[in-house]
């Protein structure tokens, strides 16, 4: 042991020692230690960038070997996905708008009045055990600590460093991340918003079918009555057209009245002003010509007006989509990353069925209460799966999260601060 | 002192350990085996260790490591600990032989890269995370403990020029003319 000596023992405990201290300082928070760290990370981002530019053809290639087949089975996967939510953008677009303008109204927050601040990933982990990333905007773009990072598909992370022009994000998977959600319950797997089939009826809740039955039977009527008509008046005055001199029939209804006239007495038509019927979404305002009627054996009489020009009327096609609104009830709980390849966990949630009932497939969004770093809604992810605990534990739900965080590129910064801090 | 500071390893190692830590961030960041990141300065510590003997692969452990959390964020001394003590595992390469055969070296690099990674989430439990460990923490030790053996034979002599060790000038008997 004539190498291993007391005094070289005695330079490796101080060393740990000095770790230790090292530690004990920085966990409870030192300037002098902030300002090294500051110091030393502008030091190495332009060691760091020489050396990005110099192996990038390296790490191309490695990733040409290593991800080329990954990349075209996503890509065709990825053109399938698109091709089906192209179907869905313009209604979810339109949701979203409907959705924005009624907080608006009732003057209640919302995403759309927090600014963000875009920035790219520009480093990834590099140990482990850790899940943050570094992206390229820092305290010279208002960036804080604390704040939430999203990206186009959801909540990603949020900022635990801010350095004047890098930031470093805690992505959501790390086991220290944890975030207050609420879990819209009703939304997932027996959900009766899936079932929900959008039907094309008029405000008098007629489908097109029904209207033009009652067309056909308002010609048929108007027939039979010019036939009586015809007859009365041929019994009465000869004159087989049934009309009277000054134009009027003998009830005193307009003589030119036409079945488009029958049909739009029969039909409640909106007016303006009048509120929807609670549960319609969009209504569409078409113009249409009105369909001849046809009755069996007979030429369809022409439908014009006394000129002799096609009749054409407005009719509203509303998208009905419940005439109850469905009541979607809500459960608060905290979620917490645990680690690369593991899929976040919800707790502390409360499982009443007369209150809400949790299930997979539920949608899961930033609770965002006075006090949370996160504005409310930012959407998370969906519930995968759920385990029931014995007694008052509550269920665990795992959570998919929207954003895929192995290929995080462009994000924002929501430039968010709750109350709490933003007075201090 | 600027001499002795100048004189000391620091001057070598500090410059050295950047041009690393920025490799680690960048390549080998992007290079992942099996999804594990193969911890390139981690092994520098441990080359340095079985190049050097324990106290020379502490302190090099020790600057790296705080170099690391300088970059990284984590706390200050938590990655300083387990690359200390890494160096210290690969120093006891010393203990064997004093002029180690190559393969030797790796072996002692490959065991001080494994006690370092180890003691990563170790030393994060003494600092209160909940469940710091990797899933699948052992195939993250052995990746990276084979990483560092295989890296060995190009940082054993990086880990020698920054610690300003030159080679054993003795010669061994047969090698002695006869008398």
């Amino acid at each position: 042991m004539a190498i291993y000596t007391v005094g070289r023992r005695r330079v490796i405990v101080g060393l740990l020692l000095t770790a230790a201290l090292l530690l004990t300082l920085d966990l409870r928070g030192n300037a002098v230690l902030d300002t090294v760290r500051d110091g030393f990370s502008r030091a190495m981002s332009p060691v760091e960038r020489a050396a990005d530019v110099v192996t990038n053809p390296v790490q191309r290639g490695w990733n040409s070997y290593n991800n080329y087949d990954d990349l075209e089975r996503e890509n065709q996967a990825l053109r399938d996905q698109l091709d089906r939510q192209r179907g869905t953008q313009a209604a979810a677009e339109a949701s979203i708008i409907d959705y924005n303008l009624l907080l608006a109204l009732n003057n209640l927050p919302s995403l759309t009045g927090i600014p963000t601040a875009k920035a790219q990933v520009v480093g990834g982990a590099t140990n482990n055990i850790d899940q943050i990333v570094e992206i390229n905007k820092g305290t010279n773009d208002g960036i804080r600590q604390g704040m939430a990072v999203v990206n186009q598909a959801g909540l990603i992370g949020k900022i635990t460093q801010a350095n004047a022009t890098t930031s470093k994000v805690m992505l959501v998977t790390d086991p220290r991340y944890s975030i207050a959600v609420e879990i819209l319950a009703g939304t997932g797997e027996t959900s009766s918003l899936d079932d929900l089939e959008t039907s094309n009826t008029t405000p008098s809740g007629n489908t097109e079918e029904e209207i033009d039955q009652i067309i056909l039977d308002a010609v048929e009527s108007d027939n039979d009555d010019a036939v009586e008509d015809g007859a009365d008046a041929e019994t009465d005055d000869g004159d087989i057209d049934g009309e009277t001199n000054d134009g009027e029939t003998d009830d005193g209804e307009p003589a030119d009245e036409t079945p488009a006239d029958v049909f739009a007495n029969d039909i409640d038509l909106p007016q303006a002003g009048d509120l929807p019927d609670p549960g319609v979404v969009t209504p569409e305002t078409t113009t249409t010509t009105l369909p001849p009627a046809v009755i069996p054996g007979e030429d369809a009489p022409p439908v014009t007006d006394p000129d002799g020009n096609p009749i054409e009327t407005t009719t509203t096609t509303t998208t009905i989509v419940d005439l109850e609104p469905e009541q979607l009830e809500k459960e608060f709980g905290e979620m917490q990353g645990r680690g690369a390849g593991q899929l976040p966990q919800i707790r502390f949630l409360q499982d009443i069925p007369s209150l809400a009932v949790l299930e997979v497939g539920d949608l899961v969004e930033t609770a965002g209460p006075s006090e949370s770093l996160a504005p409310p809604n930012i959407p998370v992810g969906r519930v995968i799966n759920r385990a029931d605990r014995p007694g008052v534990a509550g269920p665990l739900l795992e959570i998919e999260l929207y954003a895929d965080l192995d290929k995080l590129n462009f994000v924002r910064v929501v430039l968010f601060r709750p109350l709490s801090e933003a007075g201090e | 002192m600027l001499a002795a500071i100048v004189r000391s390893s620091l001057i070598r190692l500090v410059p050295v350990g950047m041009v690393m830590l920025a490799l680690q961030r960048t390549v080998f960041a992007e290079i992942e085996v099996s999804g594990v990141i193969v911890q390139v300065v981690l092994a520098l510590a441990a080359a340095a260790g079985a190049a050097g003997g324990s106290e020379r692969g502490a302190m090099a452990g020790f600057t790296l490591g705080v170099m690391f959390d300088l970059v990284e964020g984590t706390p200050i001394g938590s990655t300083a600990i387990a690359f200390t003590l890494a160096g210290v595992v690969a120093g006891l390469l010393a203990l064997i032989a004093a002029d180690p055969q190559w393969w030797l070296s790796a072996i002692f690099v490959g065991l001080g890269a494994a006690v370092g990674e180890a003691m990563l989430p170790v030393v994060r439990i003494f600092i209160g995370e909940e469940d710091p460990w990797p899933p699948q923490m052992v195939k993250v030790v052995a990746i990276v403990t084979v990483a560092a053996t295989v890296l060995s034979p190009l940082l054993v002599p990086l880990g020698r020029w920054c610690l300003r060790i030159r080679g054993p000038e003795w010669k061994a008997p047969a090698d002695l003319p006869s008398v």
